[in-house]
């Protein structure tokens, strides 16, 4: 990898759900859990990819016609792209007309990035927002991040790393000087659990962790500390998983940690897996309705994390 | 199920007697009374129609009553569905029209004269008409102007004069109309004496609306006495004997109270709105502030009180346009209490309305972020946010004083105007860059122009040209303005009309009278020249031949041509590759126009918003830009609909790009639906740090609609709906109830669909 080059899959402007204020979210390429009900599923894979849109597409096969590994093919169910015979040329991107086949990724360098991230700097300044990056996996990309984040910071623009939190410790370590929050994934206290729904164990997860809280409180520094964790319908929105992190958080980090939130599950992701060509088992589950998400609040507070730093975000079901 | 509206809690509670009067509003409303018509689509589009012998924009009511359009309820008047019954009796049809001022004082004060005082139960503000002034006497600039108007048409652009400016009600508000009587009377004697003709004509014109004004109210003061008399009930027959004293004060005397106050605006509005016209109102707390003071500090009124009475106006003057806010002349904030009292009552009734708040810099937060709030509860686009800065420097640019700049007031849909002192065409003039671009491309292909440059200066060298027959038009009709449509009952609030013994419409009646010139389109032009750029000049993967040919077929056997032309870059979505040709065009645009003079020898100003002429769809062709022919246009200075992907912030920033003060105005219209505030705390907040950003960069004025666009479709199939009764958006520039609007423009509104979560 090329450290004056990134590789994105998007860029968000104007977010307000990844951390304070209001934000431009990046997302790096490439992550090493596989979360069964993962949101940005273009984002697992570090490689490229070319995925193909089945509302854009009207059907002109210049596609198919202009591939020669003849690698694309269309039946009655859509087009399809063999990744044996593709070798990722973009002719076929190149040829279509209605921006229907397209590469996942893109390569930037840093001063492309960093203009992305100016344009939208007056937002910051009346929201008290920022720059987060996330992903994926950004540590996975950390030597990148360590001088962006860097450049940034001189820029007087905050940075929030959005993780999931596996990462080799030295990741860490390069990234942490020039970040001003923390939004760290936790999904389950237990490892298994952990292993069962996103293919890794959380060891590794619970160590950073705790070295992330540590580095807050040795170098005194200002850093913001906020867990989230995704509340999905029959994994980890349970009220004993969100009841097991509270007082895993609470034992010995509540006065670290400025803020925990409970992002409620959303489809919005579901047309991504169409595009790549996945099953995605959420599919047809619905969003969730306000009083169950408060109830695993009540759980959160009832296990002794306070309550004042507690927020449930996302859509919710409207009835 | 979602939501249409964001749940909102009622702030303020409605007594039994305001609860009555808020029920009629909405009747009238509802029932089609109070809705403003245009013409037809050629009218909306260019501001002009061949249609009929004369014009009416604001009424249409000389179009068959079936063939106009709904702009919404935006009229002041109560339509009661039958003619003046005294038509036949007018002086100019019974002494013989003369195209002057005095006789078209004549005409006005007999229609005040024959306009009964009309007073309801529970009322404490009062005062209903019926017709308007362009109904009754003819309008018509005769054979030449309408020759030039045709010319201009087919050129690509078109445009009148009617209104469309702001009276300073100050004037009115201090001297009272026997003050101004006394006025017009000296200077009367004075143009006498010095043997000036055409100025004792004016002013004999003048002296017979301001005494048929005097009359008017003291009719209706009369009728609440007798009212009053005939009254058992001892409350209501207070209530006639209090509007009975407070009409026959103002009739003559200034107002010395609040109420009066507020009741002075409703005659002075209403008469003005009798001529037909769009003007709006101006600062309202700075010119009833020392009223309102007074009162308070004599313990004659209390909070609650100034704002029923204010409510009581809103509901019967249908929310004409007032403004709050902006800096007084030592530029510090002038907020006051009354900026308070009047958005909090819109707040206590939602309805219909036009506020505008002109933020800065060193606004009172606490005012401002009420302001937001009122903003977000109701989700109605109101109040029009507006950067008060940004329109004082685009006044300075046009010449304006820095004496007069700071008084500017935010007065109609996108555009401002020194109150009693400005007479430029707001609003009433448009060019459709359709047309000249057009003319462009078909050069490009007879000339064989091989490279873009040539092409884009082309299109320059068009719209100039376009500008140029307007300016002709233009000037013919500003020469029979004064005579045939002289704007007599405005110009007895503005600054030295009567001194001079001119009408604001006439050559220096008032200081101020550049043209005004919406541009329709501009987002469509840039969007096609960068997308023909691309592919004709660049990658040369068509010729511009066939590109003309394409549209002209409205893509017909060119889907996959259509889909590239409509997958470039686009406007909308802060990318610089196109943006720039947009602000490279608006530059240009600005430029044509500065270099551009009226007779008045003062230049023209172009805006970048045009009212209603984007959703004329199959008006225009297709254009380069992957657009069908059945689409609506860019509205503005806005993306075409759905075609900004990337979310409000890439849009303002685009927006932002322009160098927004060389223009009369411009709005960023967002429809937000209200699930896109989920999760989000302090939606009120979000809409303060957002307009914060945009006017920090620049941005000119927000349009903000918090509704459910797909679940507000169901509106336009049935409308018969409780839940649709009372449904306010902001259309454009100004506020409609959903149900009153025309078709064509309640299909534009749900198509907005620009923006998720």
């Amino acid at each position: 990898m090329n450290d004056s080059t990134a590789v994105l899959f998007d860029i968000y402007h104007g977010t307000t759900h990844d951390g304070p204020g209001m934000r431009t979210t990046f997302f790096f390429k490439g992550c090493p859990l596989n979360c069964l009900w993962c949101h940005n599923p273009e984002g697992i894979e570090f490689g490229q990819q070319i995925w193909w849109n089945h509302q854009k597409c009207i059907g002109c096969l210049l596609c198919m016609k202009s591939c020669a590994n003849k690698a694309v093919t269309p039946d009655e169910t859509g087009i399809h792209t063999d990744k044996e015979k593709c070798v990722l040329c973009g002719s076929c991107v190149n040829a279509c007309p209605a921006e229907a086949m397209s590469f996942v990724a893109r390569q930037w360098t840093l001063d492309e990035l960093l203009n992305e991230a100016l344009k939208d700097r007056e937002f910051y300044k009346s929201f008290n927002g920022g720059v987060t990056a996330s992903g994926g996996e950004p540590l996975v990309q950390h030597k990148f991040i360590s001088k962006f984040f860097q450049e940034l910071k001189q820029l007087g623009i905050h940075t929030a790393l959005d993780t999931c939190g596996l990462a080799p410790e030295k990741a860490f370590e390069a990234v942490l000087p020039y970040t001003d929050c923390v939004l760290y994934d936790i999904k389950f206290v237990d490892s298994v659990l952990h292993q069962h729904y996103t293919g890794k164990q959380n060891t590794q997860i619970i160590k950073n962790f705790t070295n992330v809280i540590n580095y807050k409180k040795e170098k005194n520094k200002e850093l913001e500390i906020w867990i989230r964790t995704p509340l999905i319908p029959g994994s980890t929105a349970t009220r004993e998983n969100i009841g097991q992190i509270s007082r895993y958080l609470a034992a010995g980090f509540k006065e670290s940690i400025d803020r925990w939130e409970l992002c409620t599950f959303n489809n919005l992701c579901v047309d991504k897996y169409k595009k790549l060509g996945r099953k995605w088992m959420y599919e047809g589950v619905p969003l969730m309705r306000e009083n169950d998400a408060n109830m695993l609040k009540d759980a959160a507070m009832q296990e002794g994390f306070p309550s004042e730093k507690l927020a449930v975000t996302g859509m919710i079901l409207h009835e | 199920m979602s939501k249409l509206k964001l749940e909102t809690k009622q702030r303020f509670e409605i007594n039994s007697r305001l609860q009555k009067l808020i029920t009629r509003s909405r009747e009238l409303a509802v029932s089609g009374k109070r809705n403003l018509y245009t013409a037809d689509e050629m009218q909306i589009a260019y501001h002009w129609s061949d249609k009929g012998h004369a014009i009416a924009p604001q009424s249409g009511e000389w179009v068959q009553r079936e063939d106009r359009l709904s702009l919404g309820d935006h009229a002041c008047r109560v339509d009661i569905g039958i003619d003046f019954p005294k038509l036949n009796e007018i002086p100019s049809r019974i002494d013989g029209y003369k195209a002057d001022a005095e006789s078209w004082g004549r005409d006005f004060a007999f229609l005040l004269e024959h306009s009964p005082a009309e007073i309801h139960p529970y009322e404490s503000i009062v005062g209903e008409f019926h017709w308007e002034m362009n109904e009754i006497r003819k309008y018509d600039f005769g054979p030449e102007v309408r020759e030039l108007g045709k010319k201009a048409r087919q050129a690509g652009a078109g445009g009148t004069s009617h209104g469309h400016t702001c009276p300073d009600f100050s004037i009115g508000i201090t001297q009272g109309w026997g003050g101004i009587l006394e006025r017009i009377n000296k200077n009367l004697a004075k143009y006498e004496r010095l043997i000036n003709p055409n100025k004792v004509t004016y002013l004999k014109g003048a002296k017979h609306v301001c005494e048929a004004i005097i009359k008017y109210i003291m009719n209706y003061a009369e009728k609440a006495f007798e009212l009053a008399s005939g009254e058992k009930d001892e409350e209501q027959k207070a209530l006639y004997k209090r509007i009975g004293e407070c009409c026959k004060n103002i009739a003559v005397n200034p107002p010395s109270t609040f109420y009066e106050g507020v009741q002075w605006i409703q005659f002075a509005v209403m008469t003005d709105r009798m001529v037909g016209h769009g003007n709006g109102y101006g600062r309202i707390d700075q010119y009833l502030y020392p009223l309102y003071k007074n009162d308070i500090e004599n313990g004659r009124l209390t909070r609650e009180e100034a704002r029923i009475y204010l409510v009581e106006m809103f509901l019967k003057l249908r929310g004409q346009f007032f403004c709050l806010g902006g800096r007084k002349r030592d530029g510090s904030d002038a907020t006051n209490e009354v900026s308070w009292v009047v958005m909090e009552a819109y707040d206590m009734i939602d309805d219909y309305n036009n506020l505008g708040v002109m933020w800065h810099e060193d606004m009172d937060k606490e005012f401002y972020a009420y302001v937001c709030d009122v903003l977000v509860r109701h989700g109605a686009g109101v109040p029009s946010l507006v950067n008060y800065d940004l329109i004082v420097d685009s006044e300075l640019r046009s010449g304006v004083s820095e004496d007069d700049a700071w008084n500017v007031a935010y007065s109609g849909c996108q555009w401002y105007c020194i109150p009693g002192k400005e007479y430029c065409d707001q609003d009433t003039n448009a060019v459709v860059m359709l047309d000249p671009f057009n003319r462009a491309i078909d050069r490009a292909i007879k000339e064989n122009f091989t490279d873009f440059e040539q092409l884009y200066d082309c299109v320059i060298e068009e719209f100039k040209r376009t500008c140029e027959v307007l300016c002709e038009f233009k000037d013919a009709q500003y020469n029979m303005l004064p005579k045939v449509w002289p704007e007599v009952v405005t110009s007895l609030n503005c600054h030295g009309t009567i001194e001079r013994g001119l009408d604001m419409t006439d050559a220096r009646g008032v200081d101020y009278q550049y043209t005004s010139t919406n541009i329709l389109g501009i987002p469509n032009v840039a969007d096609s020249l960068y997308a023909i750029k691309k592919l004709v000049y660049e990658q040369k993967m068509y010729t511009l031949k066939e590109v003309r040919d394409a549209v002209a077929n409205d893509w017909r056997g060119n889907e996959v041509m259509r889909i590239r032309f409509l997958n470039q870059d686009k406007y909308g979505n802060d990318l610089d590759t196109v943006d720039s040709l947009y602000v490279r065009l608006t530059d240009s645009i600005a430029e044509v126009m500065d270099n551009l003079r009226n007779n008045r020898g003062q230049q023209y100003r172009a805006s970048l918003f045009q009212f209603q002429g984007h959703t004329c769809v199959n008006t225009f062709g297709a254009t380069p830009d992957g657009r069908y022919a059945s689409e609506p246009l860019a509205h503005g200075c806005n993306p075409t609909a759905g075609r900004n992907k990337k979310g409000l912030v890439s849009t303002a920033n685009s927006l932002a790009k322009a160098h927004n003060f060389k223009f009369i105005g411009g709005s960023l219209q967002i429809e937000l639906q209200p699930k896109f505030f989920d999760g989000k705390e302090n939606i009120w907040q979000y809409v303060r740090d957002f307009s914060l950003a945009y006017f920090r960069k620049g941005g000119m004025q927000i349009n903000l609609n918090i509704i459910d666009l797909n679940l507000l479709k169901d509106a336009i199939e049935h409308p018969e709906r409780p839940e649709y009764q009372n449904i306010i958006i902001k259309i454009t520039g100004y506020t409609a109830r959903f149900i009153c609007l025309d078709r064509i423009f309640q299909e534009e509104f749900v198509g907005r669909q620009n923006y998720d979560g």
